[in-house]
């Protein structure tokens, strides 16, 4: 096993410019703001927060869909933010992504077969069809699907067979890492247990790292080592996923963890709130200093004056002064 | 209600009855072009008053099928084929409605939106984006209630004030888009309750917001729940919300109702297999990670609705009989009723 990172995030800003109008200036939406992080081998990271606070766009930039505005991403100690023409291509066959909606992701014209095949052929591995014919029905095997589903159309499958379809053309490449944008959340209940097993058998098969994003914290607790949470842009907490969820110490992640409906019905009668107050400001127009100040119960003048960096605070790398002495 | 009597309804008052609604034998179809979807076979249920009640399902189950059946929205292609439904002592079947369909219609419009109103999935698609809230929470008011556009003014900024909504009176005046999906959800919570409907039914209604101001909107139905006495109705897929939120819940998968019981009996003592496999496949956070155990397979098609048991396919315990026979309800305590084989099994052996 290779020492080190496979991937290494530092001080990444990801912005998108809105137009302004004839007489006003245009705006920033500061999507990823400084965001700094690692992700070691065969590990699974998970990235939690709520809609708009930039997991998704941090897990794009990350495979180049989105260009980011400065930082540096570095893969296996290459860095992928200058990477252009072969290079980058090279690179892309050892990072995939697979997306949120099989119904969305899969070309309805194209065979599963024909999917599936697409990356090899483009990437140019193995030597003939047949060959990679033979590569295409031993993936479908690996995701629980049938050899002989080869030839059918994506609308015959159900929205979990879709995702493995998805899962089968992401392992064409052998990739080494895997971003996995809210994989499970438009699948049924029943179904997102049998997605998650197969990711974790992946895992364990092939050593893959996986970048996890949801919204989920319960089943990113139960599929991830390390979790970082995000809100409005910036990480505000990273640590071992046990240990963040017994004991969280960001004000932000102590609400969110509050928030969760547990199924168990004696857990919910005596669980105690956390109260956050108000909604997520407008990432146009960001609060100075903390972004989480305007929600939080321990808000002090300083958070507006600074903004608090991620610091390691024993086990754990939380970004609030009241760690700091 | 005197509606109702001037239409000749069938009135059956009996006000001992703790039951609001009681659903008997519900069945619901659907005409597609690849034939006929047999969305909700044979449900019976009872919703009692002042209770929270949770229908539980996967996409597909049924579950938002037999509540537009309830409510007389199910789309142009969707008849109700047999079934009593009885809400507040009427029978509102559009089966039994003597009158025709047009008759009926009319008449579910004065039930709706006044004694029985509903919370959807989906806040914005919900409101009228050419409406400012105000006319869209004084309209129902004042279609179903003997009030003044004033008195209905004042009642709409109390409501405002009631779901958490600060400065009512400017708020008022605003549109849909000024709004953040939480803050319309808490919207459409106070046009649910603007003529203090006795049943609210919620379907889905925080499956489009975010974990913590789903927390908030559930907190605040519960809250609007105890103060008004109403029943609430709780459509979701969400175990975790259920827990939080109902006394009794009803599981349902492929049309059909396969168990129903207080919260405790659930998540504690469930007895069809499907509400095991849905718990076990669940992550608990409080609980020390396992690995997850997922049913196989995938839900019925119900364009061909097997003759027996629904789960019969991705059941662990799946006998002959389950395949050809669809068993019979099962009484395991006064609140708890299973709809399995097994059940019957354990009554012949014992």
């Amino acid at each position: 096993m290779n020492e080190g990172p496979i991937l290494k995030v530092s001080h990444l800003k990801t912005y998108f410019g809105s137009k302004g109008g004839l007489f006003s200036k245009g705006k920033v939406v500061k999507a990823v703001n400084d965001v700094s992080f690692e992700i070691l081998h065969n590990e699974t990271f998970g990235l939690v927060g709520e809609s708009g606070c930039g997991k998704s766009t941090l897990g794009r930039t990350i495979v180049k869909i989105n260009e980011p505005t400065s930082g540096s991403i570095e893969f296996e100690g290459r860095d992928i933010v200058k990477m252009k023409g072969a290079e980058l291509k090279a690179f892309r066959r050892d990072l995939q992504m697979i997306f949120q909606d099989p119904y969305a992701s899969l070309n309805s014209r194209m065979t599963v077969g024909e999917i599936i095949r697409e990356p090899m052929e483009i990437h140019g591995l193995y030597n003939s069809t047949k060959e990679r014919d033979q590569k295409v029905s031993e993936l479908l095997e690996t995701v629980g699907l049938k050899p002989d589903h080869i030839r059918r159309y994506p609308h015959e499958f159900s929205g979990g067979q879709r995702q493995r379809i998805c899962i089968a053309r992401t392992l064409a490449l052998n990739p080494k890492f895997i971003i996995c944008d809210e994989p499970i959340s438009a699948l049924d209940v029943s179904i997102q247990a049998q997605i998650i097993n197969l990711l974790q058998r992946i895992q364990k098969e092939r050593q893959i790292s996986y970048l996890f994003i949801a919204h989920d914290l319960g089943i990113v607790k139960h599929i991830s080592h390390r979790i970082g949470v995000m809100y409005l842009g910036s990480l505000v907490e990273v640590g071992e996923s046990n240990s963040l969820y017994r004991e969280p110490m960001h004000p932000y992640t102590k609400a969110l963890l509050s928030a969760i409906p547990i199924p168990d019905p004696r857990v919910e009668r005596s669980k105690a709130a956390v109260e956050i107050s108000g909604e997520l400001p407008s990432p146009l127009d960001l609060p100075s200093g903390c972004a989480f100040r305007t929600r939080c119960p321990f808000a002090s003048e300083r958070c507006a004056k600074e903004t608090p960096q991620l610091r390691q605070v024993g086990d754990r790398q939380v970004a609030c002064f009241l760690y700091e002495k | 209600m005197e509606r109702s009597k001037e239409k000749g309804m069938a009135v059956t008052m009996n006000p001992e009855s703790t039951n609001l609604l009681e659903v008997k034998h519900l069945t619901t179809e659907f005409e597609t072009e690849q034939g006929t979807v047999k969305a909700v076979r044979d449900v019976s249920f009872t919703v009692k008053k002042g209770e929270i009640l949770g229908i539980v399902g996967e996409s597909g189950s049924g579950k938002s099928q037999a509540m537009y059946s309830v409510m007389g929205l199910l789309a142009r292609n969707g008849v109700v084929k047999e079934g009593s439904m009885l809400f507040d002592g009427h029978d509102i079947s559009p089966l039994s409605f003597e009158g025709g369909l047009k008759a009926y219609d009319k008449y579910m419009q004065g039930v709706r939106g006044n004694t029985l109103s509903m919370i959807f999935q989906d806040p914005m698609s919900f409101l009228n984006p050419v409406l400012n809230i105000e006319t869209q929470l004084v309209e129902p008011m004042l279609n179903h209630m003997k009030i003044s556009r004033k008195e209905a003014r004042e009642k709409a900024i109390e409501l405002l004030r009631q779901v958490g909504i600060p400065s009512p009176e400017t708020r008022l005046r605003q549109y849909p888009h000024e709004f953040s999906g939480g803050m319309r959800q808490r919207i459409i919570i106070a046009i649910a309750l603007a003529c203090n409907p006795k049943l609210i039914i919620a379907d889905e209604p925080t499956t489009a917001l975010d974990v913590t101001i789903q927390a908030k909107i559930l907190q605040l139905i519960k809250d609007m729940q105890r103060k008004s006495g109403s029943s609430v109705m709780l459509i979701t897929h969400d175990l975790g919300v259920v827990a939080n939120m109902c006394s009794r819940i009803v599981i349902m998968y492929g049309g059909k109702i396969v168990e129903v019981g207080t919260a405790d009996e659930i998540f504690f003592q469930p007895h069809h297999p499907y509400t095991s496999g849905l718990l076990a496949c669940v992550n608990n956070p409080e609980e020390e990670d396992k690995e997850l155990q997922p049913i196989p397979g995938s839900p019925p098609d119900l364009l061909k609705p097997p003759a027996g048991c629904p789960f019969v396919d991705r059941c662990s315990c799946a006998m002959r009989i389950c395949k050809d026979y669809m068993p019979e309800m099962t009484e395991l305590s006064p609140t708890h009723r299973c709809a399995c084989w097994l059940e019957q099994k354990k009554e012949v052996l014992a």
